[in-house]
């Protein structure tokens, strides 16, 4: 990108400001307009799951719906409580808006990379808190109690998940070796395009994209974990006394945070753009760029799909799911997951590791030792977990209508 | 340990999920409910006035938008009142034909008082969805036999207004054959699921005793493990010729009016099934003939004297108390709304649940402010 406006400017540090502005423009615009794709899945894929049509009305498939509503909420009054903290209820907004759209500075569009950072893995988790402060903010300066209410909630929840959430991607972060999002997605690069080599296919990677994707969902604020703006409860949350752009740029925070989670998940565990041909010299980076389109779309379906069915959880149940159930699987899958390196690595350069010791040479063998020891703990673990959590409520209830 | 501060919020009149104009003032301690006064009031529309006003015959189509959910069994327990007030006889076919809408109006009610359970508890239209479905279909048979979706206005003094025909007969099966597969469906999709269970198990919990002392009727009772329904306590119309049961819960939380509510619904699709099956050999009219007939050459006027008839409507005992002083029209008129009495129980179930558990609690008892206020 620096080496084509450099060639238009024939100025260094001109053609580096430049080259970022187009990406920094890009990834807002590519995001928006995502945001806008997200948004019409959303209603239609729930509309078509409750026996009803969805928008479908302005432009073919009413695809044109958010555009439509985009004019609406901006032509909207503007509107401050009486006894709000001004500055703070517009300022809400903005940072919860700012720290989403940072996420995206490293988050690669298939072989489309913005920018590659060492602690890539590190940013974006450190990135999307800042999130929880808009949260706060903007249920503390609403002066409402919903709101007030809300913004807690969020913010209880937001720092209870992080912690599954970061401890997952932990083993995926040892097992890979850095830190880097782009190193994360080589290294699930195969040279036979063999979709096998994405982290959700071994046991350690799959129990982590479990804990990490129940934990995104609540930092994303999706149901069955939408308790911050819980409608039924505190009828918008912390967007309550929010109106026109205000709640408009609320609104698209909130989308891009999910687009975020599914871009992040597809990226870590799913292979990001890696596909059939990918690598190929141009064609290879439309088709990733497909490919990551595809899978971040594909889990934010699965999203839908959750909304469609399930009801939501109290506040306290919410925190003994993130404490009771999701961290101790959390710290298991770290444990199986060093337990997979060394299996792999140990004693590898003198060629004398465990794998051998019992008896299996060669490197697929010690894929597959490590493979079932790791697969074995993780299955236990999570039953055992499972269980653990389960008998609280069945030992001490039966309830069954009988006639009379 | 940190000095905490009582909160008071306002829930309603102007909230999602209150069903109605309605209004919960609940004092929390962070989310913790301390206490809780429900305000009502706002959908006040002189009612009873007006049935002491308006003469008995006008008083059948405001007494459908008491509990607009079921309007039938608003007008089966208003005309049964003034039939036993003014001793008119009903033949035994329109006695089967007032079951039959009563029954489909009490599934219609639970189909959607189940489905807004559930979206107060946040699963997000799907399931009101699918309650609202069979909804639909009742009341496509509702508009052919009173030309209103909701505001039926189908039952008259000595029987119904029209009678069914073949056609209609036929809607009615058809509606019962596909109605196991809904209610199966349903149950499959929600009775197990985990997070319901978490919401919904020990929450609100309403002890058989203080039930008892609230007087609280419907599911809300029979949810507690009382097995009171009118129907059985105190048979009326022909409701002593049906095989039924009568479900009761046995911790009288939440998730026990649910499976109420449900098997509630399979016991109405069966006496649907058995007065569908003996409807053919019920004798007389759809409507007494000779009564209607010298109603037509003057209005009704009722014998000076009092009455007072209960059905068991979906959300409890509905009662109508009627005084006469010979009249067109009542001299005092007086109604035992189920979900007003029922609501009264709520601040003594909601104490100690969280803010999430209001809206739970709340749609689990089923009210409707059309009859709370009347």
């Amino acid at each position: 990108m620096r080496a084509m406006w450099e060639f238009f400017f024939g100025v260094g540090w001109l053609a580096t400001l430049t080259s970022y502005l187009t990406i920094t423009t890009a990834i807002l615009v590519a995001g928006s307009l995502v945001m806008m794709l997200l948004t019409w899945i959303e209603r239609r894929g729930l509309g078509y799951m409750q026996d009803r049509k969805g928008p479908n009305r302005v432009g073919p498939f009413g695809l044109f719906q958010p555009i439509a509503e985009a004019i609406k909420t901006i032509t909207k009054e503007d509107i401050t409580p009486t006894d709000a903290d001004r500055w703070v209820h517009f300022l809400a907004p903005v940072v919860i808006l700012a720290s989403t759209v940072a996420a995206f500075a490293v988050i690669p569009w298939g072989n489309l990379i913005p920018v590659d950072i060492n602690v890539g893995v590190l940013y974006i988790v450190a990135v999307s808190a800042v999130h929880t402060v808009g949260i706060l903010m903007a249920g503390w300066a609403s002066n409402n109690k919903f709101a007030l209410l809300g913004g807690m909630r969020g913010v209880a929840q937001a720092i209870s998940y992080e912690i599954p959430q970061v401890l997952s991607l932990v083993s995926i972060v040892m097992l890979v070796g850095s830190m880097s999002v782009v190193d994360v997605i080589q290294n699930q690069m195969d040279p036979y395009g063999n979709i096998l080599s994405w982290h959700i296919f071994t046991p350690v990677g799959l129990l982590s994209f479990i804990v990490f994707w129940i934990a995104s969902l609540a930092e994303g604020e999706r149901p069955p974990f939408d308790n911050p703006e819980a409608e039924s409860e505190l009828v918008a949350g912390y967007m309550t006394e929010y109106g026109g752009m205000k709640f408009a740029v609320l609104f698209l925070a909130n989308y891009l945070t999910n687009f975020a989670i599914c871009a992040v998940t597809a990226g870590v565990f799913l292979g990001g753009g890696n596909g059939p041909g990918s690598d190929i010299p141009i064609l290879g980076t439309l088709l990733s760029v497909f490919y990551f389109l595809a899978k971040s779309l594909g889990l934010f379906f699965v999203m839908v799909w959750i909304r469609g069915v399930v009801p939501r959880l109290r506040i306290d149940e919410l925190m003994h799911f993130a404490w009771k159930f999701l961290l101790p699987l959390a710290l298991v899958n770290i444990f199986s997951t060093s337990l997979w390196i060394a299996i792999i690595r140990w004693g590898a350069e003198q060629g004398m590791g465990i794998a051998e010791a019992l008896g299996a040479p060669g490197s697929i063998a010690r894929i597959a030792v490590a493979w079932v020891v790791t697969a074995i703990i993780n299955v236990v673990a999570f039953f055992l977990v499972a269980r653990l959590n389960a008998t609280r409520g069945v030992t001490t209830y039966q309830a069954t209508p009988t006639a009379v | 340990m940190l000095k905490t501060e009582e909160l008071q919020i306002n829930i309603g009149p102007q909230h999602p999920s209150t069903h109605g104009v309605f209004r919960l003032m609940a004092t929390v301690d962070g989310e913790t409910v301390v206490h809780l006064e429900p305000v009502f009031g706002y959908l006040h529309r002189n009612h009873e006035q007006l049935g002491e006003i308006w003469t008995y015959l006008q008083t059948i189509t405001i007494t459908d938008r008491l509990d607009y959910f079921n309007s039938m069994i608003n007008e089966h327990g208003y005309c049964m009142t003034v039939e036993k007030l003014a001793s008119i006889e009903v033949p035994e076919r329109a006695e089967y034909i007032r079951v039959i809408m009563s029954e489909l109006s009490r599934i219609l009610n639970h189909a959607a008082a189940i489905g807004f359970w559930l979206q107060d508890m946040g699963s997000w239209g799907t399931t009101l969805m699918f309650g609202f479905r069979q909804r639909e279909m009742i009341m496509d048979i509702f508009e052919s036999v009173g030309g209103s979706r909701m505001m039926c206005n189908y039952m008259r003094f000595g029987g119904v207004a029209r009678d069914l025909t073949p056609n209609l007969v036929e809607q009615i099966n058809l509606f019962l054959e596909g109605f196991p597969q809904f209610i199966d469906d349903f149950e499959r999709l929600m009775m197990e699921n985990e997070i319901l269970l978490a919401r919904s198990r020990n929450v609100g919990v309403l002890p058989k005793e203080l039930a008892a002392a609230y007087s609280v009727t419907g599911p809300v009772i029979r949810g507690s493990g009382i097995p009171y329904d009118i129907r059985r306590a105190e048979p009326y119309s022909i409701y002593d010729r049906f095989a039924f049961d009568i479900p009761v819960g046995s911790v009288g939380d939440v998730y026990d009016r649910f499976l109420v509510r449900m098997e509630e619904m399979r016991q109405s699709h069966r006496i649907l099934r058995q007065a569908m099956e003996q409807l053919p050999q019920a004798s007389g009219s759809y409507i007494n003939q000779a009564y209607k007939a010298a109603s037509k050459q003057q209005g009704l006027r009722l014998p000076a004297g009092e009455a007072y008839c209960r059905v068991e409507s979906p959300k409890g005992e509905l009662g109508y108390y009627i005084v006469s002083n010979g009249g067109n029209s009542a001299y005092r008129y007086g109604i035992r709304a189920p979900s007003l009495i029922n609501l009264t129980a709520l601040n003594d179930m909601c104490r100690g649940y969280t803010v999430a558990d209001i809206v739970v609690i709340l749609g689990s008892i089923d009210i409707v402010m059309g009859e709370v206020d009347r």
